[in-house]
């Protein structure tokens, strides 16, 4: 009842006020967003304009804007670093199979998981599908030796098998790296992904699976016609989001995981980044290098998102 | 909803396929658990016998040294103690900000909309970068402090993302009749948005909190003083000394100090240390982030 009166008398004075009311309100919103601007000037933006220092000679504890221009030294460096493609190799490859399996993997699980008719047994599935995802990589790491290491249970499983005769030290050889790593991201985030898609799927109207009743579809049809569908929105913002982060292979758990043996197959743009700006203190090249992950970064997602807002009429910007 | 619960007749595909399902999950599980299993088993058994191997799911000799070890170092209690503070202060300060701006971003009719979406997005795809962050928190005299945890992180873009797609399904005559009504903005934020997008809250919660609990990179980077050290922290360094332990293990001081404890039932009672208090929490987030989340609610 309030609310009609309030609305006959809000009405004829939005008409005239209209744009005296928005500036009003408008007023409110900025009042809140002007903090928020502030803060991310300061922890987004100002990083960003510290990104100069890539172009400079920049000496620790000295004024920036004395330090010496280089212009593009430090890329070149780069790019004819002994170094440089077996880290875009590794990057590639460990992110690349990010995808292939840590994208694919969590939407299969909730389309699987969906099906169990035992609403109680997919409770308890999902409850400890989370459960890794909850460890920190350093506790991972410390699974993955116990695990792993020489009398751990991997080995005395295949010893026992009669498979191997003697320990295979997967922690300790490069070419290990790439599965053992694709393997532990999968393990640790499988679960949780899944969260994402089933609440997509939980979203999807119910009438729809009773018109697809009515059109005969099975179960498999439901999943093809009707979930996939609704949860395609949601699967292309993921995507664009793996496509923008394609040079994020990983960070901790090189850190943590590696060790000098590995280091052939483990160091990607970012440790390498870490290695030579806080260890070696050398800041102009490790932000230089930041940059040129950064712009491509860039550029990717931008390049996805367009195909997707063609292709699927989903977009995140 | 599923497919299967909306009566189909079962047909026999449909039955081998559920069949197949549950076998398929009963062996995920066992994926999931079994590390956790085992390393407990080896955790709880004689330090010299664990050494030999071949310990699957129970301990073959009963001890309990290496969490006595573990817990007469009072380091671990304070980083107990810094670790829960982190994830409170961090996550309660994250959701509130970032949820306010997820609001923000999804009135229709706010000219700073787009303005607003796009600054904090950017931000997601284009950063300063490792450096030029840690240079800036050096500046700004950050580092070596508690507010290093959770002041750079106040505002996520991606959880943004998430909230505001959330908001997006809510009907805007809620917020419109509250505004007519005279409510404030942030008085709306509050009353309105908060109680009727609980779901995507509380998950966005469990994801903050989670982060706050496994970092691990950030603490070792801004804080090198070790004042501030997190569980985390504390327990990578033991872990390193464990490995330093087993170098010397032949030398007798370390050997007749710690003769009942090996390097690998020590590391295996510090990752259930710190696994153990998640166990015990999350199937109470559970419901949280799994149990509301559906849209229904608004809906009605």
């Amino acid at each position: 009842m309030n609310s009609e009166v309030v609305n006959i008398q809000a009405q004829p004075k939005s008409r005239f006020n209209h744009i005296k009311r928005t500036v009003y309100k408008e007023r409110q919103l900025w009042l809140l967003s002007i903090p928020m601007i502030i803060w991310v000037f300061i922890f987004s933006y100002l990083p960003m304009y510290g990104i100069i220092i890539a172009f400079m000679k920049y000496i620790p504890g000295r004024n920036m804007f004395k330090s010496q221009w280089v212009g593009f030294q430090h890329f070149q460096t780069f790019f004819h670093s002994p170094d440089f493609w077996h880290i875009l190799r590794n990057t590639l490859a460990i992110s690349g199979l990010g995808i292939v399996f840590g994208f694919t993997a969590p939407i299969i699980l909730a389309l699987l998981l969906n099906e169990l008719r035992l609403k109680v047994f997919k409770r308890v599935v999902q409850t400890i599908s989370y459960l890794p995802h909850f460890i920190s990589w350093v506790v991972v790491a410390s699974i993955l030796f116990a695990i792993l290491g020489n009398e751990g249970f991997m080995n005395d499983m295949l010893m026992r098998l009669g498979i191997i005769d003697k320990p295979i030290a997967f922690l300790g050889e490069g070419k290990y790296f790439w599965g053992l790593l694709t393997a532990t991201n999968v393990w640790k985030d499988v679960g949780w992904s899944t969260i994402i898609y089933l609440s997509a799927i939980a979203g999807v109207d119910s009438e729809l699976y009773d018109a697809g009743k009515v059109d005969g579809l099975g179960r498999f049809g439901m999943v093809w016609h009707i979930i996939l569908p609704s949860i395609r929105p949601t699967i292309a913002v993921l995507f664009i989001l793996g496509i923008g982060g394609i040079l994020n292979a990983g960070f901790e758990q090189q850190l943590l995981i590696g060790n000098s043996q590995t280091r052939e197959y483990h160091e990607v743009i970012d440790t390498y980044a870490y290695k030579y700006g806080i260890q070696l203190g050398n800041y102009s090249y490790a932000t230089a290098i930041g940059l040129l992950k950064s712009v491509i970064s860039l550029v990717l997602v931008l390049g996805a998102n367009r195909i997707s807002k063609k292709a699927l009429d989903t977009s995140i910007l | 909803m599923s497919s299967s619960s909306i009566g189909i007749k079962p047909t026999l595909g449909s039955r081998i396929f559920d069949v197949c399902n549950v076998v398929f999950m009963l062996a995920f599980m066992v994926v999931m658990l079994y590390p956790f299993v085992n390393l407990l088993a080896i955790s709880l058994n004689d330090g010299v016998d664990a050494a030999r191997g071949g310990i699957y799911l129970f301990p073959r000799e009963f001890s309990l040294e290496s969490y006595a070890f573990l817990m007469k170092n009072p380091k671990l209690f304070d980083g107990f103690v810094i670790s829960i503070l982190r994830v409170v202060v961090g996550t309660v300060t994250c959701v509130f900000m970032t949820g306010l701006l997820a609001y923000i971003v999804t009135i229709r009719n706010f000219s700073g909309r787009k303005f607003m979406r796009v600054l904090f997005l950017i931000t997601m795809y284009f950063g300063g970068g490792l450096i030029p962050t840690y240079l800036l928190m050096v500046q700004l005299g950050l580092t070596n402090t508690f507010n290093v945890y959770w002041i750079p992180g106040l505002i996520q873009a991606y959880y943004m993302m998430l909230m505001a797609s959330y908001m997006q399904g809510l009907p805007e005559a809620l917020f419109e009749s509250a505004r007519i009504d005279g409510a404030s903005e942030l008085k709306i934020y509050i009353r309105v948005v908060i109680p009727i997008s609980m779901p995507v809250f509380a998950a966005i919660a469990v994801f903050s909190s989670v982060g706050h609990w496994n970092s691990w990179f950030d603490v070792i980077l801004y804080n090198s003083s070790g004042t501030w050290d997190t569980l985390q922290t504390y327990l990578r360094k033991l872990l390193l000394e464990v490995e330093a332990l087993q170098q010397i293990q032949d030398a007798q001081a370390a050997y007749s100090k710690y003769r009942n404890i090996s390097s690998s039932t020590l590391r295996a009672a510090v990752t259930m240390v710190v696994t153990l208090p998640i166990v015990v929490v999350y199937p109470f987030m559970q419901k949280y982030f799994v149990g509301g989340m559906t849209l229904g609610a608004v809906k009605g």
